[in-house]
């Protein structure tokens, strides 16, 4: 791994399009800005790794045959929540 | 440009069995990039998204208006500039849902697909708000 010692302010560039740069320290927390193209996902790792994890539990299970909702799990009625936005829901 | 916050819309009804693809796949499964959306009555509310001509690699995924009416995940800039949303009813919403045994079955409220109906180019975005959210949201089951 390579280690690079900054100072808030400074940055470091990765791949002619990447910039990262260290913001501000407030305690132990380091604020970090990231630059990247649209095409390139930026993700905190654990949330991304937790999510992975996730699909990868999801997909072992498909097979399996499914268990029935309770009736709390049915469809809420339209327009309960929906009513303060009323989007065109396209059917 | 700024965060677009989606509600769950009924619109991934007209979307069952086509095509839909996910440039950047699910994470985990960055490879596959083109899945269709099946649904059969006896599943309903779940459907099931599936890898096109596999039918092995499916999650089953579950529209969030059956899960909670008040679901407003928030995009980020970056996500709505991808999948070319120009306004919150444009983007259908699925969750994957995981059964973990007979009396417990989870929905991930933390990482969904969001879908741009009219383009049927998707991802698997962390929304900005992606705190508020589980990962692995308990579904009542009988």
């Amino acid at each position: 791994m390579l280690i690079l010692s900054r100072k808030p302010g400074e940055s470091i560039i990765i791949d002619g399009r990447i910039t990262v740069k260290i913001m501000r320290l407030e305690g132990d927390v380091v604020k970090v800005g990231i630059e990247a193209p649209i095409h390139v996902p930026v993700h905190r790792q654990e949330v991304y790794e937790e999510i992975q994890r996730n699909n990868q539990e999801a997909l072992t299970q498909t097979v399996a045959k499914l268990p029935s909702l309770t009736a709390k799990a049915k469809p809420t009625p339209p327009g309960a929540a929906a009513a303060k936005n009323s989007l065109p829901h396209a059917r | 440009m700024n965060t677009l916050e989606l509600m769950p819309t009924k619109r991934y009804a007209t979307n069952v069995n086509k095509v839909i693809q996910i440039p950047y796949g699910l994470l985990g499964f960055e490879r596959d990039k083109n899945y269709v959306l099946l649904a059969r009555p006896e599943e309903e509310p779940f459907m099931r998204f599936q890898k096109v001509g596999d039918a092995k690699r499916a999650f089953l995924v579950v529209p969030p208006h059956f899960v909670l009416a008040d679901y407003r995940p928030d995009l980020s800039e970056l996500d709505v500039a991808f999948l070319e949303l120009d306004d919150p009813s444009e983007a259908f919403i699925l969750n994957i849902v995981t059964v973990r045994g007979k009396a417990e079955i989870t929905v991930n409220l933390k990482g969904p697909i969001v879908i741009n109906g009219r383009t049927l180019i998707g991802k698997q975005v962390i929304p900005v708000n992606a705190a508020e959210f589980a990962i692995r949201h308990p579904l009542p089951v009988s």
